[in-house]
């Protein structure tokens, strides 16, 4: 715990309590980064600060509010909180709302989650120029004569957060993150600039791929969009790369949260314990992988951290019902959020599946579109490589697929070996069949 | 100003105008009044002066650099929201920091910092120091305010702003909402308010601030009709006093909200493929912005990923096709009194009658290209750079009438508003969601649209445009957010009615 930070916080408690909160919560956010980015051998970018922010949640006469502020000097906080408690008085009652019941608190695991990478601290503001410097030569090797620009880049974050609740809530998160990654845009006929980019992220740096490795997948996804086309409609099978899949998954996620349950915006509403999905989907929510970007030992609310699944082979299992829309629904909590989100990988992997698929589309990229939580519609574009019996046949652009959630993930027919590792959301690449691509 | 403090000048400017929460609308009187109390604010409530300015400029030139900045933000922001039929939850959120930079040729060194003390101040400086290695260089010996225009003047100030005023407001668009349609079944509505000041401050001896307003009032309505659901959002507002939010205003939007969900009952997606599309006026700007605009952005092109790199002063779409990105529109949500780096806020002419003319710039691209900056450098706030942006992007009006340009089109489709737009800027495709729209068919719409994305190249769109019509819109919202790099900036577009003789519409249907 950072005494520092758990001091302020009590002393914001006090002062919230005293000036007529009846309960309150406050959060105190820390975060140290540093982030360079390189262009053309030499720094284009480098930024380091640290930041602070301290929110309040206010429940006053069963009326709530919530107040943020980065201006941390006392005397400004006292102005803030006491102007924060006038100012909740004034809202309409609202009685659902309260601090949780404690017994959710009850229970926290008592494990390591290993966020932390000890090595950080020793991280050399050199030992970042060298990081950054490697991948963007390796990006402008792989891409060779093709590559206008590349911009090589690596972030890293220490991140330190207190929460107390005012009836007997104590929690402390500290964690470290890194990002490393490049941007490459090579010339494509005519005035085609296409862009590719490879990011990872990691609680440790060992967890990383190495720069040689970024800058060469980096620049050979740029490759793979040359020359794209967009082809004649059809009906064809899709596989959706691994890291594309949350983008797919956040329309169906959307759906499951308490409040778009509670405020009619959920086509998944009367759907707990049908089957939603094909019997190849299983998701799992798991707060305490050991060193996962998502992982927490207690959740937004402050309930314990545990495993839950939440689609278990196509059947939806859970929702996730925080405490406020849990008294409003009138039904049993689960969790505020998500933490990590795992799909249960299969057995081949994308090679070996496509050999057996015939005609097909390996999406690659997801462009603008919609996903309407409320009727369960989606529209997006698409980019990636038509491919025949496992081969490659051409780079596809500037095309689209749309339905129906509901009627969509049924058509899930199988599920990769290969989860993808660097982010809270592990999705292995997934099989789609009988999905309408719209092009020319 | 070298003879006397900035402290002591400032405290005698503020003494004529000590009661000045009260800023009158535009006129020559009114501006200096509203410039005195915005001068002493940074001075006042947290002791920066034109000394330690310097110093901490210095400190950001100390191993060399071209020019170095200092962008002070104080913003307080405020949301207060219905649900379940009660205005029940309030948030609010206090910035405040100043961002340093140092520039050297096409690099950028950045630090900020949250506390407004000299110590942290000199700290983030010589994070932003390091980007250079050479010899020292000196700011300026002193520094002279920017005249501005303001484009966005309140009569009061938004944080004068009462909640108790607002609270009605808002209950008001859920109470219009119910009694328009007994469709509804539930109403999420809301009034978002923020106020920004900044003062931005440059090694070579300029000083501007601005007081800048972002309101805007809204309603989310989910309505049912033979057990299916729709639900529709709409938002009206700008850098607005707080008057505008009339009870017609809310009559308006509830309209507007309620309308928008109900017609998706009837709603058909239409068959997937190649065909025309006519936009709609006013919001559809939005494609302007993102398939377009984006890619005009001199930064893309500085670095040759942009498909307009090579483009300027040719032929870029026809003769009657002409776009600007203007910060001087009263009251629009992209309009800049200064951007943030201390360049006037201005209109500029980005395609005239076909041929492309000038790139969005900041000082940086400026400097590369040789010309001026473009009023176009602009953050999200203190914790970010400046970057080149857009502001108020639009299309100027053409001859055609909006009629005749849906009878020419024999089978397609009419589009009055999309959203979740995304661009890739190197190949210029682009894709959109289209939330209102409707079928054309044999030169007449019918049927309504929905849950469909079109598709397209930004560059070929603009090539595309084969007709333009007389009724330029400019989107007034101020939800509009355009995300870049990982910032965001409040901006606007516009479009008159215009056809594109081609694009990829996505559906179910092959």
């Amino acid at each position: 715990m950072n005494k520092e930070m758990y001091d302020l916080a009590a002393w914001s408690m006090k002062t919230t309590l005293s000036a007529g909160a009846d309960q309150c919560r406050v959060g105190i956010h820390r975060n140290r980064f540093i982030e360079i980015s390189y262009r053309e051998r030499k720094p284009e970018n480098i930024k380091e600060a640290s930041e602070r922010n301290l929110n309040i949640e206010l429940f006053v006469n069963h009326r709530y509010s919530s107040q943020s502020t980065s201006d941390l000097r006392k005397d400004a906080l006292k102005s803030f909180i006491s102007n924060a408690v006038a100012t909740t008085k004034l809202l309409a009652e609202d009685p659902y709302r309260s601090l949780p019941d404690p017994r959710y608190y009850q229970g926290r695991p008592n494990v390591n989650l290993q966020i932390v990478d000890p090595k950080h601290k020793q991280l050399s503001p050199d030992q970042r120029h060298t990081i950054v410097k490697a991948i963007e030569q390796a990006a402008l090797t792989t891409g060779g004569e093709k590559v206008i620009s590349v911009t090589a880049s690596e972030q890293d974050y220490h991140i330190e957060s207190v929460e107390l609740r005012s009836n007997g809530f104590e929690g402390y998160r500290e964690s470290t993150v890194y990002w490393a990654g490049a941007e490459v845009t090579a010339q494509d006929e005519g005035d085609r600039r296409p862009s590719g980019y490879h990011f990872v992220a990691a609680v440790n740096r060992d967890s990383l791929p190495s720069e040689e490795e970024i800058g060469e997948v980096a620049a050979q996804r740029t490759l793979d969009l040359l020359g794209a086309q967009k082809i004649k409609t059809q009906t064809l099978p899709v596989i959706v790369e691994n890291r594309n899949v949350p983008r797919l998954l956040g329309g169906l996620l959307a759906a499951m949260y308490g409040r778009n349950i509670q405020q009619k915006q959920s086509f998944l509403a009367d759907k707990k314990g049908q089957k939603i999905a094909s019997e190849h989907l299983t998701l799992i929510d798991d707060p305490l992988v050991v060193g996962g970007l998502g992982s927490k030992l207690f959740d937004g609310d402050g309930f314990a951290a545990k495993k839950r699944i939440i689609i278990e082979s196509g059947v939806l299992k859970e929702f996730f019902i925080d405490w406020y829309y849990s008294r409003k629904l009138d039904c049993e909590p689960t969790t505020a959020g998500t933490s990590n989100l795992i799909i249960t990988p299969g057995k081949r992997s994308v090679k070996e599946i496509m050999k057996d698929l015939g005609r097909g589309i390996f999406i690659t990229g997801f462009l603008g579109g919609n996903s309407n939580s409320t009727t369960g519609d989606a529209s997006v574009g698409i980019n990636g490589k038509l491919f025949d019996k496992g081969e490659p046949v051409q780079s596809v652009a500037e095309m689209n697929i749309a339905g129906n959630h509901l009627e969509f993930w049924h058509k899930l027919s199988e599920v990769a070996n290969d989860p993808w590792m660097y982010s809270s959301q592990r999705t292995p690449s997934l099989v789609f069949t009988d999905v309408v691509v719209s092009g020319v | 100003m070298s003879h006397i403090t900035r402290r002591s000048f400032l405290k005698k400017a503020a003494g004529a105008a000590s009661a000045a929460a009260i800023i009158p609308t535009m006129s020559s009187g009114w501006l200096s009044i509203a410039k005195a109390e915005q001068k002493e604010y940074f001075e006042s409530e947290f002791g920066v002066s034109d000394s330690l300015c310097r110093k901490v400029l210095a400190k950001a030139l100390y191993k060399g650099g071209d020019f170095a900045d200092l962008y002070f933000e104080h913003t307080v922001g405020n949301w207060v929201a219905l649900e379940d039929g009660k205005v029940n939850r309030a948030y609010s959120n206090i910035a405040l920091g100043v961002g340093i930079r140092t520039v050297k040729g096409d690099q950028v060194g950045y630090g900020f910092t949250q506390e407004l003390t000299e110590k942290s101040m000199l700290d983030a400086a010589s994070t932003a120091a390091t980007i250079a290695d050479s010899n020292p260089n000196e700011p300026a010996g002193q520094f002279v305010g920017l005249k501005t225009s303001n484009y966005y003047p309140l009569k009061r100030l938004l944080t004068s702003v009462p909640l108790e005023s607002k609270l009605p407001l808002v209950q008001s668009v859920n109470d219009r909402c119910f009694e328009l349609s007994p469709l509804v079944i539930k109403v999420n509505a809301g009034f978002h308010d923020q106020q920004k000041r900044i003062l931005v401050v440059t090694s070579d001896g300029v000083i501007a601030r601005d007081l800048i307003p972002r309101n805007y009032l809204y309603a989310l309505v989910v309505a049912e009709k033979d057990g299916k659901r729709e639900r529709a959002w709409w938002n009206i507002g700008g850098r607005r006093d707080f008057s505008f939010y009339t009870t017609e205003i809310v009559k308006s939007l509830a309209q507007k909200a309620v309308s928008r969900a109900a017609v998706l009952f009837d709603a058909v997606q239409p068959p997937a493929g190649e065909m025309p599309v006519v936009l709609g006026p006013g919001i559809t700007g939005i494609l302007l912005h993102e398939a377009i605009g984006h890619g005009m952005e001199a930064d893309f092109n500085r670095k040759g990923i942009s498909t307009y790199a090579t483009m300027l002063g040719k032929k870029v779409a026809e003769p009657f096709v002409s776009i600007v990105d203007n910060a001087t529109n009263p009251q629009l949500l992209g309009s800049v009194n200064v951007d943030d780096e201390c360049t006037l806020g201005q209109k500029t002419v980005l395609v005239e009658n076909g041929i492309l003319r000038s790139y969005m710039h900041d000082k940086i691209s400026a400097i590369h290209y040789k010309v001026k900056p473009t009023g176009n450098g602009r953050r999200e706030s203190y914790e970010h750079y400046v970057q080149p942006r857009m502001r108020n992007t639009y299309m100027l009006a053409g001859q055609a009438s909006p009629e005749d340009i849906i009878k020419s089109v024999k089978k397609g489709i009419y589009v009055q508003d999309v959203s979740n737009g995304q661009v890739k800027i190197g190949e210029g495709d682009f894709a959109f969601y289209v939330s209102q729209g409707k079928m054309i068919e044999d030169g007449k719409l019918t049927l309504p649209i929905k849950d469909i994305n079109i598709m397209g190249n930004g560059p070929k769109m603009l090539q595309n445009v084969t007709m333009v019509a007389n009724d330029l819109e400019m989107a007034q919202t101020g939800a509009g957010a355009c995300g870049k790099n990982g910032q965001r900036v409040p901006v606007s577009f516009g479009l008159p009615t215009v056809l594109v003789k081609s694009m990829t519409v996505g559906g179910v249907k092959a």
